[in-house]
């Protein structure tokens, strides 16, 4: 009895010791605003109306200020022990990935396959975005630096930190002066307000958010009834139980969908395994999959730290 | 002889009276860590400029404290000045008293803190009289970055890194 305790208690203090919760990742991209004020802009018509998209490799190859930011940016997160991914390199990254597997061509004669979903995908991301936006204003013969970092989350859409300010008018001729000076000021509170964000989902578990879709050659939809209840509820009353603090946020429901955002999930699963969004919804699936729902085919798709997309009737 | 020896010996204890209640007379003006703090520019390399103002009857122990009150303006109080505000290290306002020990020590008489505050500028200082004590006013240097990471060594400040 006792050496079983003992177990037990080893290994408790080896998952506490241990365990670490998934470190997001983090990159630096400029804002839409910057990329169409300064020409890094593809322009589409969609439908007669005129679309703008961000070109990130225009920017990064015609903007030094851009690389320096960059670079400032990820130095003094670096600093912090949170090195960030960068733009350049992902970009770099993906391209370099699609043209190898292009060329890919096995001894049987077959080929990687990417579906369309996958080319979609393949996109530079991370799980937070830093945005940054910044213009040089002229004062007479000053000038100063307006500049705003924004912490975007990438599944919540929600601004987790954020700092701006104008820099004081300086006869500096260089504006990169300026601009670094700028960068340096607003550090410290953009870090102060994305601790507070890491403190809050230590203490109330992950937000994630999931949409769950129906397939179109699946009999079934999401007001099919189970024992009188309708499988909506069902996902309704699963999310509650299991949520932490029974936090989560049904945004959009009908037959065929249902959006559930500001899902607080456990930072570390039973077994004392960093959680996330995908791992989060593994005993769902598992749950539709028992009786009495015996839905055989369940497609998850992890979209990142914190979604995924779940299609019922789909294998 | 004996009493050339016993002369010596008395001014000397004389000499360590004073500087023994000079000292004691500047902690105690430290302890209470009256001052105000003055945001002034921030440098490279995590390096911040801020303007401390002091108070003391004596005017010279007003100004040898203004590197200390710096320290711990930025890691306890923040500072603001020139259109922005700087959050303090701290994010907990109790930590000063819950670890008292620690602060102690770190700010004692030529204690840690010295290492992260830089000489004062030169032509920087302003006296001014304020009813019946000086109000000393000096811009110091202040190693943000390092003194960050010795609170985070220390345990006083969690690193953002912390949990992940």
């Amino acid at each position: 009895m006792k050496k079983i305790l003992l177990t037990a208690l080893f290994a408790l203090i080896t998952v506490s010791a241990f365990s670490q919760a998934k470190k997001p990742t983090i990159m630096v991209m400029p804002s839409d605003a910057w990329c169409k004020a300064n020409g890094f802009v593809t322009e589409i018509d969609n439908m007669g109306t005129k679309v703008y998209s961000p070109d990130y490799t225009a920017a990064m190859q015609g903007s030094m200020d851009l690389i320096n930011v960059i670079a400032k940016l990820n130095d003094l997160m670096n600093d912090r022990g949170f090195p960030l991914q960068n733009l350049e390199t992902v970009i770099k990254d993906i391209n370099n990935t699609s043209a190898e597997l292009a060329l890919v061509e096995g001894k049987n004669g077959g080929s990687v396959v990417e579906s369309l979903y996958d080319q979609v995908r393949n996109r530079a991301k991370a799980d937070i975005i830093m945005q940054v936006t910044w213009d040089v204003v002229s004062v007479g013969p000053k000038k100063s630096v307006r500049y705003t970092l924004q912490g975007l989350d990438s599944y919540t859409n929600k601004q987790v930190a954020g700092a701006n300010g104008t820099g004081e008018p300086s006869h500096e001729v260089d504006p990169a002066v300026l601009l670094a000076e700028a960068v340096e000021a607003n550090m410290d509170a953009f870090v102060g307000r994305l601790q507070a964000h890491f403190d809050d989902m230590f203490a109330n578990g992950r937000e994630v958010s999931y949409l769950i879709r129906i397939s179109d050659v699946w009999g079934n939809d999401l007001e099919s009834d189970y024992d009188g209840y309708a499988l909506s509820e069902i996902l309704d009353d699963w999310f509650y139980d299991n949520t932490e603090g029974h936090r989560y946020n049904i945004t959009d429901q009908s037959d065929t969908q249902m959006t559930l955002n500001q899902v607080r999930i456990p930072i570390f699963d039973e077994r004392g395994r960093a959680n996330d969004a995908n791992r989060f919804i593994r005993d769902l699936v598992r749950y539709l999959k028992a009786e009495p729902f015996l839905i055989e085919d369940i497609k998850v798709l992890n979209q990142g730290l914190g979604r995924c997309v779940i299609i019922l009737g789909e294998k | 002889m004996k009493r050339l020896i016993l002369v010596l010996t008395m001014v000397m204890l004389a000499c360590t009276a004073v500087y023994a209640d000079k000292k004691k007379k500047l902690n105690q003006d430290t302890d209470s860590f009256r001052y105000d703090i003055e945001y002034c520019k921030t440098a490279s390399d995590g390096m911040v400029m801020v303007k401390v103002w002091s108070y003391s009857k004596r005017s010279d122990l007003a100004m040898k404290q203004c590197r200390k009150n710096a320290v711990h303006g930025v890691i306890f109080r923040g500072y603001s000045g020139e259109g922005s505000s700087h959050r303090p290290l701290v994010s907990d306002p109790t930590i000063e008293s819950v670890k008292a020990d620690y602060f102690e020590a770190f700010f004692d008489e030529d204690g840690p803190y010295m290492r992260y505050v830089g000489a004062m500028m030169d032509g920087s200082a302003e006296v001014r009289k304020v009813g019946k004590e000086y109000k000393v006013g000096v811009v110091v240097t202040v190693n943000k970055d390092m003194l960050r990471k010795h609170l985070e060594d220390a345990g006083i400040v969690r690193s953002l890194n912390s949990g992940f």
